[in-house]
């Protein structure tokens, strides 16, 4: 559906899905990577723990759908090779620190003087200016940055972050809806723009709006072990089944209230719970709490019924119940369980690629959505270094044989 | 005059509700986007009533949940079983270029409101729902938040301590992750339309964009067989990686080391300069082998100072460090601020408060966000005159035969 869309991709391991986001939904993404391959295929884990750079998890994880060229941006001829470049493709996408690439005259100014329909996004741990945009950075800098990081893990040690990282992913994906919507903008106007993505800004999102309590006087939220705290009340998430883990809701209020009844009818029904009990008022019990007319070793003890139902069933009888009267309880899968799940597999989900070369079957993650005109295609793997180099320069750019060999010889591509 | 916005000409009929559906219309409304949201007084929408609240107060109206997600949208109460409320649907039908729905399946068609529907009274609609698991197969009536698409898709098991049950990330995870896949893809739709004049439908499940997220360890998993379990703060890349106490109660700092440039800065900085040499920690291997002796090392160092200044030092050096911002500090952050992060608006219950600004900037068209999330049908009237052009006589009768529900 982005057919006829160019994207250069000059990314790092910090932008490289927003590409794949693009190329999926049909662009022509060309990844540029220095004479040798990008920094991100040493990265591990490496397929069965044997190095190489065709075999780096991270690289095939997010460079699907993109052909790849080799250009040596740090030479005077790599960089006039990318302006030709530029002044064919719709969209740059780069995630250097901030002005690195203006040093080397392939800024946003530099290179919208050339082609000025140009929509070039830059990915950054804190934007492109103020205070902290030269910070060094990682995964766990940003997520500690954005609010997020102080929100998991259990209160008696340290916050800690989810283990395979998120921070740029959030970035990214938050780059490719702000890349098309100045594209579109550019379809009408003709005008290209420089577009600004600070992770920081990014993962934040995924504190749910707490950062803005401070300024409306309310509660603090605080992490728990497999919950969360809002002010005087510990909200659990996480409960034991017979054989491992379910996350359950039992909140209050208008709306989640509802919820909390008809699973409170249910345990009831299974003798879990007094009449009493069931028919307490859930949509005012928050309120009933925060107001001290309930106490909280009421709330305590509830938490106590609630656990031993849950207890005395398996994830998958807690999960069946869930679906047949609509509670919300659903169990922890590992990443085996995903892959065995029913319902991925009955919407043909997993998107396997064969590469006989390095002896790799690959399942990936499917379509992120479903479009029923313009379906999301896997059409490449991830390109191997300079895969694309002839096609690229020789038949897309018009270089000649001579000079492609000249450059090549010279270690520019 | 302002600036004319990417999507001044892009008008969206809303039926979102609660979190992941709503960021998305949120996003194209503060690039101009007319959205017009369908809400209920009957079944209000569950982030009405999940704080923070302004001042504590539940009020349905004083959520700054609900307010920062849906900030520049246009509300329009609507008593759906009345058969005049379906006439109103099908004018907003008629008017949009995109409806978006995030109910769990079959709600739209018990309506008439599915996409075949739509179609044949606007043939080039785009028509995006999104729900948990997909509008087919065996899971898709299964309907919820995002803690148990979360759950489903593997992220709990991500966050925790090796040696206890996991911990969970924050919340409703997915609700995070999958509006910015619906984001690129009605943009891409509107793309794609705006080319060929083409409209379609798109079926998004939460826990399948959500599963993007997660590309590495499944590729991972059924290519070598490794098996993923909660590791805390440990990582493949850095070491030192972790958060280290601070001064005060609950006080943490985030300290992770990828090169050898910056394990040599750390070591300068902390006034151990013999550290970067010794064999257990010369070399990232090494590290890695000995990481608890080596947080042990730091933390003696981090715990007699503040997290800021802890940060300040570490950052002079160019050892990538921060603050764990606890939600209130990050309210504060220089940085953010900076960014312009934080945006006061007024809200006609409410009054004064405050939403979040674009998670990202555009150079040329900036975002325009200035306006709250709407109260309960504040726009009903508004839509009904300059959208719909419905005359005095018939605004009236409807408001009588009480179809703003």
């Amino acid at each position: 559906m982005l057919n006829g869309c160019r994207v250069l991709d000059l990314t790092t391991e910090r932008g490289l899905l927003c590409g794949q986001i693009l190329g999926d939904l049909g662009a022509d993404v060309i990844k540029i990577e220095p004479p040798g391959g990008s920094a991100t295929r040493s990265l591990k884990p490496f397929f069965a723990d044997e190095p190489g750079p065709e075999r780096s998890v991270y690289w095939w994880a997010y460079n699907r759908n993109k052909r790849g060229v080799t250009l040596d941006l740090a030479r005077d001829e790599g960089r006039d090779l990318l302006r030709k470049l530029v002044a064919h493709a719709d969209l740059l996408i780069e995630s250097d620190n901030p002005g690195d690439l203006a040093k080397r005259g392939l800024g946003y100014a530099d290179l919208s003087a050339i082609n000025p329909a140009l929509v070039y996004v830059s990915i950054t741990p804190f934007g492109q200016d103020g205070p902290k945009a030269s910070y060094a950075d990682s995964d766990l800098i940003v997520m500690a940055a954005g609010g997020v990081l102080t929100l998991s893990g259990d209160d008696d040690r340290p916050p800690i972050r989810m283990s395979v990282p998120q921070a740029y992913l959030h970035a990214c994906a938050d780059a490719a809806g702000a890349a098309l919507i100045a594209y579109y903008d550019r379809l009408n106007t003709g005008l290209g723009q420089h577009v600004d993505v600070a992770a920081q800004q990014s993962v934040s999102l995924a504190a749910q709006s707490t950062l803005l309590a401070a300024t409306l006087n309310a509660d603090e939220t605080r992490r728990m072990a497999g919950g969360v705290k809002l002010g005087p009340i510990s909200v659990p998430l996480v409960w034991a089944a017979r054989d491992g883990l379910v996350t359950c809701v039992f909140l209050f209020g208008s709306a989640l209230g509802v919820f909390t009844r008809k699973l409170m009818n249910y345990i009831c029904d299974q003798g879990f719970c007094d009449q009493a009990t069931r028919d307490k008022d859930w949509i005012a019990y928050g309120d009933m709490l925060l107001t001290g007319r309930e106490p909280i070793e009421e709330y305590d003890r509830l938490k106590g019924v609630v656990a031993n139902f849950l207890r005395s069933k398996t994830k998958a009888e807690s999960f069946d119940i869930a679906r047949q009267h609509g509670l919300l309880i659903a169990p922890l899968a590992t990443i085996d369980d995903v892959l065995a799940n029913p319902q991925f597999i009955a919407r043909e989900y997993w998107q396997t690629i064969e590469d006989r070369e390095l002896g790799l079957k690959l399942t990936y993650p499917g379509p992120f959505v479903r479009f029923g005109k313009t379906p999301i295609a896997y059409r490449r793997r991830p390109p191997r270094v300079g895969e694309h180099n002839r096609e690229i320069f020789l038949d897309d750019l018009g270089l000649s044989a001579r000079e492609f060999d000249d450059l090549s010889r010279m270690g520019v591509i | 005059m302002a600036t004319r916005l990417p999507l001044g000409d892009v008008k969206v009929l809303d039926f979102m509700w609660v979190l992941a559906g709503p960021g998305i219309s949120r996003s194209m409304a503060d690039y101009g986007a007319t959205v017009v949201r369908i809400e209920s007084t009957q079944r209000v929408d569950p982030t009405r009533t999940v704080g923070p609240f302004k001042d504590n107060n539940t009020n349905p109206e004083f959520s700054a949940l609900f307010g920062n997600n849906n900030a520049g949208k246009l509300s329009l109460s609507l008593d759906l079983s009345k058969p005049e409320a379906r006439a109103i649907v099908l004018d907003l039908v008629r008017w949009a270029d995109l409806v978006c729905e995030s109910f769990s399946p079959k709600a739209m068609r018990a309506w008439g409101f599915d996409y075949e529907s739509l179609r044949a009274i606007k043939p080039d609609i785009i028509m995006l729902s999104s729900c948990l698991m997909g509008q087919t197969g065996p899971l898709a009536r299964f309907a919820g938040f995002g803690n148990l698409a979360a759950a489903l898709c593997g992220f709990y098991n991500l966050v925790g301590w090796p040696d206890r049950t996991p911990s969970g990330p924050f919340s409703a995870y997915t609700d995070y992750v999958a509006p910015r896949f619906g984001l690129a893809s009605v943009m891409a739709a509107l793309i794609h339309r705006k080319r060929t004049g083409e409209g379609q439908y798109i079926d998004q499940a939460q826990a399948e964009s959500a599963l993007q997220f997660l590309t590495l360890p499944i590729l991972d998993t059924v290519a070598s067989g490794r098996k993923y379990s909660p590791i805390a703060n440990d990582d493949l890349q850095h070491a030192p990686h972790g958060v280290y106490p601070a001064a005060g109660k609950d006080r943490w700092v985030a300290i992770a080391c990828r090169t050898d440039a910056q394990w040599r800065a750390l070591c300068a900085a902390i006034g151990q300069p013999q550290l970067a040499d010794d064999r257990r920690f010369n070399s990232f291997a090494a590290r890695y082998e000995s990481r608890v002796e080596l947080d042990r090392i730091i933390g003696e160092w981090t715990r007699n100072r503040t997290p800021d200044e802890t940060e300040r030092v570490l950052q002079a050096s160019g050892v990538p460090a921060h603050t764990v911002q606890t939600t209130f500090d990050a309210n504060g952050d220089p940085q953010l601020r900076h960014r312009e992060h934080f945006v006061r608006v007024n809200h006609p219950i409410a009054g004064a408060t405050f939403i979040e600004n674009s998670r990202f900037k555009l150079s040329r068209t900036p975002a325009v966000v200035n306006r709250a999330g709407p109260a309960l049908g504040q726009h009903s009237q508004y839509i009904f005159e300059k959208i719909l052009g419905y005359s005095e006589s018939r605004i009236s009768d409807l408001v009588a035969g009480g179809v703003l529900g």
